[in-house]
């Protein structure tokens, strides 16, 4: 199995406060952590547990900067072959589809069985990528993908869908083809840092737009579906009623609630 | 205004509700709705689409029992091609954003997902989506074009009554070809544990703010002297530390009990579609911007660690245990 | 990983071992899981069988609280071996996800709790306190090395602001090292992780190295044993806080004035005791806050039983479900007739204080560092 993995650095924010910034298209990023989309990471994991069972390589692939090799070494340091980040100013501010297209560009000279993204980035949530990707590229796609058996003729693979629920679809799709992984569906596993030492002897290729003989006007802001005009925070309904006091005031505050809802 | 296209989502012989909803949602938009319906034998969703749809397209072949983003690709490519509508709904679900995505590259229609709140500007629409799971709305501007594809989130638009009695064509099905590369094989239902938390009258629902399973006998210690069962949001269950029956939200369950008591849950869209119905619900949780104090009843800002053991005693005082 | 990396009878002298079994004998873990750290001494010299023992869970219920080292007749550290075969599974990548989790935030934020480096600093907004510049010309007398667990968490964050208020009081001329500061390594090395623990050593030194100061105090004794034993090319010496904090009392500068008119008793941290022998200036300490009614432990300085906090035992939790040692401990401590149990570590001070509350007796039984009596009575 030759495999592609597509990996992105995002901002972990899941608990952390978020604001935006002067530009209103940004948010603050100075006080915030980041790493490896979560998707993604279970995405290489999946892609080294089948080089591991059935051979091949494993060539992982990022749009950004520089400090996106972070993540790309950690990908190398736990199984992946090669590296490509994709860098230019062109691709800044680009959508799901914008992003899938220099992707497919870089991909689409390479022979793989197998594209593996996230089902979804934590960031922006468009969860476009895997489907627009297997457009682009000509082959057939699954997203929420939470199982994969590759089936014995290695021509094929039966792969099970996540959806609502918790319910899996179970489909046959032929390879070569796109998968968007969820989240769950394995357990990824530690890059040590001597691994990741030893990564770092492996060339990241970087390549421009130029590079992958794509229009600056194709990729980025200019080739997206959509642009962002400005963040606001979000309309809340109805604002829960702020229980204020230290946490004792605040727990005996919950509590007679709770009682005189007749919970407790 | 050109027309309006809904794709409707069913599953094993239920029709979604996000279908309804974006049909009526739509007839705020102004121009002709029409409902798209790929199914087998579904002449009752027709029948149902009719009462929300100026008209439905209804295709009735087998090879749309189940869905197969190939064959709906393919067939709606081809309506699409035939009718030219100005803007195609399709609900932003693990159908259709396995769909979406690639039928808007194939026309080569600008496509937003996940839309949260929709105005139109003339024939062209300007959506609203969340970024930073739920923390921030973006305001999204889309390139100029004949056609837009939008996948729409679950209760974006309200459901209402059926007021409209479209007429049903049933059409050929557009696909002659054989579908090869993609084949559904079967339904698998996930596994039920000994708790089923869709019949639990209270629960305590914990989230990635518990940063560690050995933190859980906190929450664990709150749950039974409120005698509710324990819920969790998606990290939780990645992560291990409860099993997947305990999912609560979009993959998860859907859950409608009395008391939600979120704990470290910051309220992302995909938890909160699970557990919104419930008839009161409380919130720990230290970010004051979180989410979840959006839909919660009542808050608390501050510490989980801090507050859920003193809550736990508070109510162990409250019930003389 | 290459066969003279696994030679684990030169790297660890095993064939010095003499199978006496005191290691065993007195592991604290021995006595709720199934760890006998004497059969791996013995068992770790089939260099074939060196993959297999690394798969065994109950290498990572070892607190690394070197009691076996410190009761060896022969000078051999048993629980190195652990530690050893701990780095096997590191290397392969099959680490709990907790523990994978921790040392991927070291790696990429310097601290193991998924905080990022821009809240480092979080603790001490409300206090006024000077930051360190490299190269400064002016010398500053002590540089504080905060703990990541002091730095990030809610209820440790207030041992260190004890510390500012103490040293404040005192008059000490002290800095922070700031958003810079890392974690100093000690359980990065305890897990097997010892890739990551040469980035720590270096980086670390380096940047301490780079500070004008007279001293270093660490207000764990983690981060303490570690700069001051396991570093490499570190210029400045290394002071627990208690070994400072007990010369000032003893200086008489200051008086105290509040008082604690409780019965305390005192744990002896693994690291600060039975690792560095410091027993005496935290007793000091306690007994100079005025009203204190101070009670040993029957098991107390040496032969004080480990709370299981270290080692990386914060990300690793133990199959076994007999009681945890914290949980004796404080049972211990209530038959003691002890209000108080006074620690000197944060990886002490919150298994003790979650075992006071699965004991239920987290109303009459309260954990503190010494730190934070000596602030109440400043």
């Amino acid at each position: 199995m030759n495999m592609v993995v597509c990996v992105k650095r995002v901002p972990d924010t899941a608990e952390a406060e978020v604001h935006i910034d002067a530009s209103g298209k940004d948010i603050e990023k100075s006080r915030l952590s980041f790493k490896i989309n979560e998707c993604d990471n279970y995405a290489v994991e999946e892609a080294i547990q089948i080089k591991e069972r059935l051979g091949g390589t494993v060539t992982v692939i990022s749009l950004g900067p520089k400090e996106n090799d972070e993540v790309i070494r950690m990908a190398l340091a736990k199984g992946g072959d090669e590296a490509i980040r994709l860098e230019d100013e062109a691709f800044a501010g680009g959508d799901g589809f914008a992003v899938a297209k220099a992707l497919a560009a870089a991909i689409k000279g390479m022979e793989f069985d197998i594209v593996f993204t996230g089902a979804l980035a934590d960031d922006d949530g468009y969860a476009v990528v895997p489907a627009a990707l297997g457009e682009l590229l000509g082959v057939p796609h699954a997203t929420y993908v939470k199982k994969v058996e590759i089936l014995e003729d290695g021509k094929r693979a039966r792969v099970g869908r996540e959806l609502e629920g918790g319910l899996l679809e179970f489909l046959e799709i032929d390879l070569p083809c796109v998968l968007g992984i969820q989240t769950g569906i394995n357990e990824p596993r530690y890059a040590s840092f001597k691994g990741i030492k030893q990564a770092a002897k492996k060339e990241i290729a970087v390549k421009s737009a130029a590079d992958l003989g794509v229009d600056a006007s194709e990729v980025g802001e200019a080739g997206s579906w959509a642009v962002l005009e400005k963040f606001t925070p979000p309309v809340v309904g109805e604002m829960a009623e702020i229980l204020e006091g230290d946490p004792e005031e605040t727990a005996a505050k919950l509590a007679a609630i709770l009682k005189e809802k007749g919970l407790v | 205004m050109k027309d309006i296209f809904v794709l409707i989502e069913h599953r094993r012989g239920e029709m979604r509700d996000v279908s309804i909803e974006m049909l009526c949602g739509a007839a705020g938009l102004g121009g002709t709705v029409v409902a798209v319906l790929l199914g087998k034998d579904v002449d009752a969703f027709a029948e149902k689409a009719a009462g929300y749809a100026d008209k439905v397209l209804y295709v009735n072949d087998p090879m749309f029992e189940n869905y197969n983003s190939e064959a709906y690709q393919k067939a709606l490519s081809a309506l699409i091609k035939e009718h030219n509508p100005g803007l195609v709904l399709i609900g932003n679900t693990a159908q259709g954003i396995d769909l979406a995505p690639a039928l808007a590259v194939e026309l080569g229609a600008p496509l937003v997902t996940d839309v949260t709140a929709l105005e139109m500007e003339g024939d062209k629409p300007k959506p609203t989506r969340q970024f930073y799971g739920g923390k921030l709305d973006a305001h999204m501007v889309m390139k100029d074009a004949d056609l837009y594809i939008l996948t729409v989130r679950e209760a974006t638009f309200q459901a209402g009554e059926p007021s409209k009695s479209g007429e049903i064509v049933k059409v050929e099905n557009p696909v002659k070809e054989e579908i090869t590369y993609r084949k559904f094989v079967e339904y698998v239902e996930p596994e039920v544990g000994e708790v089923d938390i869709t019949q639990s009258t209270m629960l305590v629902g914990v989230g990635r703010g518990i940063r560690e399973d050995k933190n859980l006998p906190i929450v664990e210690e709150l749950a039974k002297v409120l005698g509710a069962d324990l819920a969790a949001s998606r990290a939780v269950v990645d992560a291990g530390w409860l099993p997947a029956d305990r999912q609560v939200g979009i993959s998860g369950k859907t859950v409608k009990p009395k008391l939600y008591l979120a704990v470290g849950i910051s309220g992302a869209f995909q938890h909160v579609t699970g557990m919104k119905g419930s008839e009161v619900i409380v919130a720990i949780n230290k970010d004051p911007d979180a989410p979840i104090f959006g839909i919660a009843d009542y808050g608390i800002v501050d510490d989980l660690f801090k507050v859920v053991p003193k809550l736990t005693e508070k109510i162990k005082e409250l019930k003389g245990l | 990983m290459c066969a003279e990396e696994l030679d684990f009878i030169t790297k660890y002298d095993l064939l010095g071992c003499i199978q006496c079994g005191r290691c065993t004998g007195g592991c604290p873990v021995a006595m709720r899981t199934p760890l006998r750290v004497r059969c791996f001494m013995y068992d770790t010299q089939n260099q074939e069988r060196l993959e297999e023992l690394s798969e065994r869970p109950e290498i990572w219920d070892c607190t690394t609280c070197y009691t076996c080292a410190a009761r060896c007749p022969k000078g051999l550290e048993p629980l190195e071996v652990l530690i050893g075969l701990r780095s096997i599974q590191i290397e392969e990548g099959r680490v709990q996800p907790t523990v994978r989790d921790a040392l991927e935030s070291i790696f990429r934020d310097g601290n193991p709790w998924g905080s990022p480096r821009a809240k480092r600093l979080d603790w001490v907004k409300d206090l006024e306190v000077k930051v360190l510049e490299p190269e400064a010309e002016e010398v500053t007398d002590v540089l504080l090395f905060i703990c990541c667990t002091d730095a990030y968490d809610p209820r440790v964050m207030k041992v260190a602001q004890s510390l500012v208020k103490v040293l404040q009081a005192w008059g000490v001329d002290f800095g922070l090292i700031g958003e810079d500061e890392s974690c100093c390594g000690s359980e990065v090395r305890r897990l097997g992780e010892e890739g990551l623990f040469e980035m720590c050593d270096e980086e670390n030194v380096e940047l301490l190295n780079s500070f004008n100061v007279n001293r270093i105090v660490a207000i764990s004794p983690h981060c303490y044993n570690t700069l001051k034993k396991e570093y490499h090319g570190l210029k400045h010496p290394v002071l627990h806080y208690t070994e400072l904090v007990a010369q000032l009392l003893e200086d008489g500068k200051l008086q105290l004035k509040g008082e604690l008119p409780k019965v305390v008793t005192y744990h002896d941290p693994c690291f600060l005791g039975k690792q560095n022998d410091i027993y005496d200036e935290p007793r000091y300490i306690i007994t100079r806050i005025p009203g204190v009614e101070f009670r040993e432990f029957d098991r107390c300085r040496e032969r004080s039983l480990c709370c299981e906090g270290g080692g990386g035992k914060m990300w690793v939790e133990s199959e076994s479900k007999e009681e945890r040692l914290a949980e004796i401990r404080v049972t211990d401590a209530k038959e003691l007739g002890a209000e108080v149990i006074a620690v000197a570590c944060p990886f002490c001070l919150l298994p003790l204080e979650d075992a006071t509350k699965v004991k239920g007796i987290e109303e009459e039984m309260r954990v503190a560092d010494i730190l934070e009596l000596l602030a109440e009575a400043l």
